[in-house]
C-alpha cells in the first residue's frame, strides 16, 4: 500500500532519527517533514513501532496515512513536485 | 529384508515448537531453513527484537503475580519442556495451575488483539499443552494468549480434539520435510509471500 508519513517533531535529533527510519524503510522524502512510498502492512506496522519508540508522545506528532492507488492517481501536484512513478516503485532503476 | 524405520519412528530426533510455527506459516520455510540451511535472520526484524524484549521483561516483572480472574493457583515461568515421544521441545512462557486441577499454557504475543485466533497461535498452544500434559501428567483443556499491544488483553483458547490431532500431524510433516528433503508446496497468501524472507528464492 502507499503510505504518507507526516510529522511535526520538536527536537532536531529526534526528527533526524525519524527521517532516517523512514528512509531505511524504503520510502521517499517528498517534503521536509513528509515521506511517501510503497510498503506492505508489516512494514507499515514496523515503521510505526520504530517511530513510536523514538518520539516524545506528549510533544511530537506523527501521522501515517495509507492511501489506495485510485486516490493516489487523483493527487494533483503543483510547483516543485515529486516524481509520482518513483514513489510508487514503478521506476525500478535510475539511469542518469 | 527389514525395511527402513519411518521418520516418525526415528529415535532421538526432535524439533522445536518454533520450527512447527514456521512450517505453518509456509512449508517452504521449513525446506529453505532446515534442508538448505539458509538462515531466516529473524534477529534483524525489529518486531522480533521488540517481542524478545517484552518476553525478557515479562519473565522478570512481578514473578509472584497470579491471574485470579482465571483462577490461577500457581505458575511457573519460562519452562523448558521436551518429549522424546512427541519428538518435540520448546519453552512455555508460563505454565498455569488452575483451581479446577487442570494446567494451561500461557503465551505472550507482541501483537494486537484480533477477533480471531491465528492457526499458528492455536497450534503453538496445543503443542505446549501436549508437552505440559506429558511432563506434569495432568489434563490440559485450554490455553491463554496475552496480546501485549492491546493492553495485555487476555484471550482463552479452548482446545478441541481435532486441534491436537492437527498439531501432532504438523510435527510429523516438519520431520518428513527435514528427513526426506522434499520440496513442499507453498501455502502463503500473497500478503505473507510479500513479507517472507525467502521470497527471492521461492519459485
Amino acid at each position: 500500500m502507499l503510505v504518507w508519513v507526516v510529522y511535526d517533531i520538536e527536537k532536531n535529533p529526534v526528527r533526524n532519527k525519524v527521517a532516517k527510519a523512514c528512509l531505511n524503510a524504503g520510502i521517499y522524502r517528498v517534503q521536509k517533514s513528509v515521506f511517501l512510498g510503497e510498503l506492505n502492512a508489516t512494514q507499515v506496522d514496523e515503521l510505526a513501532l520504530r517511530i513510536a519508540k523514538l518520539i516524545d508522545e506528549t510533544r511530537d506528532s506523527v501521522y501515517l496515512f495509507p492511501m489506495c492507488k485510485d486516490d493516489f492517481a487523483r493527487v494533483r501536484l503543483l510547483g516543485q513536485a515529486f516524481d509520482k512513478e518513483l514513489v510508487t516503485d514503478e521506476v525500478r532503476a535510475l539511469f542518469l | 529384508m527389514k525395511s527402513e524405520p519411518s521418520f516418525s519412528e526415528t529415535p532421538n530426533v526432535s524439533i522445536t515448537i518454533t520450527q512447527v510455527m514456521a512450517y505453518l506459516f509456509c512449508p517452504r520455510f521449513t525446506y529453505f531453513e532446515e534442508c538448505l540451511g539458509i538462515p531466516e535472520h529473524e534477529e534483524t526484524r525489529f518486531k522480533v527484537l521488540m517481542g524478545r524484549e517484552v518476553h525478557a521483561r515479562k519473565v522478570k516483572m512481578n514473578p509472584d503475580y497470579l491471574r485470579k480472574r482465571i483462577n490461577v493457583v500457581r505458575k511457573a515461568v519460562s519452562v523448558y519442556l521436551a518429549s522424546p515421544e512427541l519428538q518435540l521441545r520448546g519453552i512455555v512462557d508460563e505454565v498455569l495451575w488452575l483451581a479446577d486441577g487442570t494446567l494451561a499454557p500461557l503465551e505472550y504475543k507482541f501483537a494486537e488483539y484480533r477477533p480471531f485466533v491465528f492457526a499458528t497461535h492455536r497450534t503453538q498452544l496445543c503443542l505446549q499443552a501436549l508437552l505440559i500434559a506429558e511432563a506434569f501428567r495432568a489434563s490440559v483443556m485450554r490455553g491463554y494468549l496475552v496480546y501485549v499491544r492491546s493492553k495485555n488483553f487476555l484471550r482463552e483458547v479452548a482446545f478441541r480434539p481435532a486441534d491436537f490431532a492437527k498439531a501432532r500431524n504438523s510435527v510429523q510433516e516438519v520431520l518428513r520435510i527435514i528427513q526426506t528433503g522434499y520440496f513442499p508446496q507453498q501455502r502463503g497468501t500473497p500478503a505473507q509471500c510479500a513479507d517472507c524472507c525467502y521470497r527471492n528464492l521461492c519459485v
